[in-house]
């Protein structure tokens, strides 16, 4: 059985009294929370070695080299690649995505598909590339809660199609996607399938062999691991075919000077989407918190997340006066509780209130989804107040946000 | 705020996003960027806030509502 109050342990920020009460986090949709061992394996970094890796052959040099090494092999275990050539660490999702955006090979007339409910990171790479290239760009659009019609993506891939990109779980709705049945549709159709995982991977156990997806991009910082860091999973074949987004240090095995020319010979990947210095100790955090996320198992957090999403859906559903956006049904959503409060139009004041009154930290505002704030009519001005959930948080928190709520509800009568 | 009294966030945030003010406010259409700034005026003394229905009312410190 897992021992929850001790991984709530592991996290030191919990620790933490502001005006003299702990914390309620539910930000980790945003940002997670580290735990000891990921500070310190990072501290172990700065302390030990805060050497090059990769280029060094002194002692120092070769250690950050091995645990570089470690921590890639250990992110491929964690989403079951194939090869840990196929693991690119980059420095958010939004990178990654924008990677796959400008990268990939599209011919003239191609199209690339794309949803209502993408974060902007989802969406805009791939507008400014149809944009650039003058290519078509259809936009598959959700239901209200966030579901999809698996028709609508069958009329929308179409044989033109060369890429798709699709947020495999929402930061708004928390719905998730149907992932393997849109790759089939795809790969049926020839297209290349890009999925934004940044709030998927953190919460649920991931497999990209058994979804098939071509790419993926994960946020590091949303499950556990450093600021500054991400991962872009893709095909080694796709990767090998792909342009370079960055080019420099590292990503040559030779550059030669012929006739007054520089002539370059670039290497595959990894080695030729990492270039330059990397955040050696940004990736020797991202390799202790997928193995901590491994060690309590991803089947367990995604449980414990459905319990505690459970209880808050169930009592939120009987306060008046509360807009739950997406499903009601726990089953359909991922750990996100995505509301607006009727009498009170602006979100950034529910959300000043929870974090002034009752030390709740929960996030307000558009959350990077104009175009699905936009479809729902809601002004992104306004907003939507997200209560998001984590491996750490347990039914008292639960318990001080909805009577924070409740609090909120009577004290805006007056 | 000198011309109206109290304001709800909701009515600044829709002065904000207005065509007289989108110069000088052009973070404004997410709506937190601005509440963070208010929020500093009222630690910095300038504004007070109080909740009441419709939201937080904000008003220059010294002006009687």
């Amino acid at each position: 059985m897992t021992d929850w109050k001790r991984i709530r342990g592991d996290f030191p920020v919990l620790s933490r009294l502001i005006r003299g009460k702990p914390i309620v986090y539910l930000d980790s949709a945003c940002m997670a929370l580290k735990p000891r061992q990921v500070i310190r394996a990072m501290n172990d970094y700065y302390e030990l070695q805060s050497a090059c890796g990769g280029r060094s052959l002194h002692t120092l040099g070769k250690e950050v080299s091995d645990a570089v090494h470690v921590a890639r092999e250990s992110m491929c275990r964690f989403i079951n690649a194939s090869d840990s050539r196929e693991c690119i660490w980059t420095k958010n999702a939004t990178e990654s995505l924008n990677i796959v955006a400008h990268c990939v090979e599209l011919p003239k007339g191609s199209k690339i598909v794309t949803t209502s409910l993408e974060h902007h990171s989802g969406s805009l790479p791939f507008v400014e590339r149809a944009r650039h290239d003058g290519l078509k760009l259809e936009v598959v659009k959700s239901r209200d809660d966030g579901t999809f019609d698996i028709e609508d993506w069958k009329r929308a891939i179409d044989s033109d199609t060369r890429l798709v990109s699709v947020v495999h779980s929402s930061n708004v709705t928390g719905t998730v996607a149907p992932l393997r049945e849109i790759v089939e549709i795809a790969h049926d159709r020839n297209a290349l399938v890009v999925s934004d995982d940044a709030q998927y991977a953190p919460h649920h156990p991931m497999d990209v062999r058994s979804s098939d997806v071509d790419f993926s991009a994960i946020s590091i910082h949303k499950m556990c691991g450093p600021t500054g860091m991400g991962l872009l999973y893709g095909k080694l074949e796709h990767l090998e075919s792909m342009k370079m987004f960055v080019t420099g240090g590292d990503t040559v095995s030779d550059v030669r000077f012929e006739d007054g020319e520089i002539l370059p010979t670039y290497l595959g990947p990894p080695a030729k989407f990492e270039a330059g210095l990397q955040n050696y100790a940004g990736i020797i955090g991202s390799g202790a918190a997928v193995d901590y996320l491994t060690s309590v198992g991803m089947h367990n957090v995604e449980h414990r997340e459905y319990a505690l999403l459970r209880a808050t859906l169930r009592q939120l559903k009987d306060i008046k006066g509360i807009r739950i956006i997406g499903p009601d049904d726990p089953d359909l959503r991922s750990g996100v509780v995505t509301f607006t409060v009727d009498e009170i139009r602006s979100a950034h004041d529910v959300a000043l209130f929870l974090s002034e009154e009752h030390n709740i930290m929960c996030r307000s505002g558009w959350h990077c989804t104009g175009p699905y704030h936009y479809q729902v009519g809601i002004p992104p001005v306004y907003g939507t107040v997200r209560a998001s959930f984590y491996l750490y948080n347990n039914m008292d928190d639960v318990r001080t946000f909805l009577h924070a709520l409740c609090d909120l509800l009577e004290s805006s009568m007056e | 705020m000198e011309d109206k009294g109290p304001l709800t966030t909701a009515e600044i945030l829709q002065a904000a996003n207005s065509e007289a003010y989108r110069g000088i406010c052009d973070e404004c259409v997410g709506g937190d960027s601005f509440v963070a700034a208010a929020n500093q005026l009222v630690e910095m003394g300038l504004v007070t806030k109080q909740l009441r229905k419709g939201g937080y009312h904000w008003q220059r410190t010294g002006v009687s509502a």
